[in-house]
């Protein structure tokens, strides 16, 4: 101890040349916006590869949910596709929209979480995609269950995102039984509920109602699902009902995941950003 | 030492507002600054010790930063130079070594000196700033050129206004 004292202060002035210059770029990086961005992207870049490979080892442990979700997934599409009534024969004859750039809207990319936290108030998280595989700010993410948040910065290999567990992220939603739309929000505490707001209380909402995506932004596709009620009561304070939602997403064990990208938001995003009533 | 005083704060006073209200709006060819406010920084004396005179570089390069609006940029650089100015000042040593209470000023040891004593400090500032402000090298060669340019600039402005404004012999 006293030995370390004794070091300390033989570099004292290279001591506070390192603290000052800390607190210096601290300022620089909180207080100008272009060092910031290049600030954060280099970081998740370097952050990136350090958990990528702390993540190649619990992909394994992790394996078997994997597969079970994949199966459940398979499942569900194979039944959407008995449910549509054709089944796929090599001798029927399909007519192909000749164009496919207008039949095209979304597209889906895999990509893998590879850094994840549930118990702040502002969660983030990295997946091993970025603006080399086409991933930019500003895309839905998704998994097979449901709603898992939206790409906030990209680096070139990695981006980092935006979870669903943040209290800054309210996703636009709706009650499917009664087609209102609400707010997706969540208060910070248990990262299996969250809040469904602006629902007034004329509306019948009923514990195990299915509470769906909008459409509304370009960030996600309709009816993808966020959760299921699982509390309604009226709030004595407020217009609307108070009420609480199970998310379908188990975001402690979040793996793989689908970012959307959406071709045709630069077309609805040009609209209403230039919509002359908006000033 | 109370003369190296009055001489230290006056230019205080003087060189940090200039740099503020007048400097800031200045740019040659759109690449060549002037950060005369370095000069007190480099006339501060060799007694004082690496502490001291990396906390004023602090304050002085925040004031020229809060003004600025690129709060922490001025603030690190001048704290690098006052960092590495001690240093520097023992290799440039002249042959009879320093004279007490006498500030590295061009009135005391000549013009030769006070330029090899300045330009690397003043270059290593100048890229300090701009690498800090380009925030990597991804533009190195325009930074490269605006740092040369600006350190000449600066070099040429803190000669002549000690030159025409301090008092002449031995200070």
């Amino acid at each position: 101890m006293r030995q370390l004292l004794v070091f300390l202060y033989k570099y004292r002035a290279f001591f506070t040349f390192l603290v000052l210059e800390v607190i210096c770029i601290w300022l620089i990086v909180a207080n100008n916006n272009y060092q910031k961005t290049v600030f954060i992207n280099t970081a998740s870049g370097l952050i990136g590869t350090i958990n990528e490979s702390s993540n190649e080892l619990s992909d394994y442990l992790a394996l078997s949910g994997v597969n079970r979700e994949l199966a459940e997934e398979n499942a569900r599409l194979r039944a959407m596709l008995l449910n549509q009534g054709v089944l796929p024969d090599s001798l029927l004859q399909f007519d192909i929209d000749p164009d496919t750039t207008d039949s095209v809207q979304y597209i889906l990319r895999t990509a893998e979480v590879i850094d994840n936290s549930t118990r702040l108030a502002n969660n983030m998280f990295m997946i091993d995609k970025g603006s080399d595989h086409g991933i930019a700010p500003n895309m839905g993410i998704v998994n097979s269950l449901g709603v898992v948040g939206k790409v906030r910065s990209v680096s070139g290999r990695y981006a980092r995102a935006i979870s669903l567990l943040n209290t800054r992220n309210p996703i636009s939603a709706r009650h499917k039984n009664s087609n209102r739309y609400g707010t997706v929000q969540w208060d910070g505490s248990d990262p299996q509920i969250a809040k469904l707001l602006y629902i007034t209380r004329d509306v019948p909402v009923a514990p195990g109602d299915s509470i769906v995506t909008s459409g509304f932004n370009a960030i996600f596709p309709k009816d993808l699902m966020i959760g299921v009620v699982s509390k309604v009561e009226p709030d004595p304070n407020q217009r609307d009902l108070d009420i609480e939602i199970t998310l379908s997403v188990d975001f402690g064990a979040l793996e793989h995941v689908y970012v959307i990208e959406n071709q045709l938001r630069p077309e609805k995003d040009s609209l209403m950003l230039n919509d002359p009533l908006n000033f | 030492m109370n003369r190296n005083l009055v001489i230290l704060l006056a230019s205080f006073l003087v060189l940090v507002p200039l740099q503020i209200l007048v400097f800031e709006h200045l740019a040659l060819f759109d690449r060549g600054f002037c950060f005369v406010y370095v000069l007190v920084l480099l006339l501060l004396p060799i007694e004082l010790s690496k502490i001291q005179g990396m906390l004023a570089a602090m304050i002085i390069g925040m004031l020229v930063d809060l003004f600025a609006g690129t709060l922490g940029i001025h603030a690190a650089s001048s704290v690098f130079l006052m960092f590495v100015k001690p240093y520097w000042l023992q290799v440039v040593t002249p042959r009879n070594g320093f004279e007490v209470n006498t500030l590295p000023a061009l009135s005391s040891y000549g013009l030769p000196w006070f330029l090899i004593y300045a330009m690397p400090l003043i270059i290593l500032h100048a890229a300090a700033v701009f690498f800090l402000e380009a925030a990597g090298s991804g533009l190195f060669w325009i930074t490269l050129s605006k740092v040369g340019l600006t350190a000449l600039i600066s070099l040429v402005f803190m000669v002549t206004i000690q030159y025409l404004f301090y008092p002449k012999g031995k200070s």
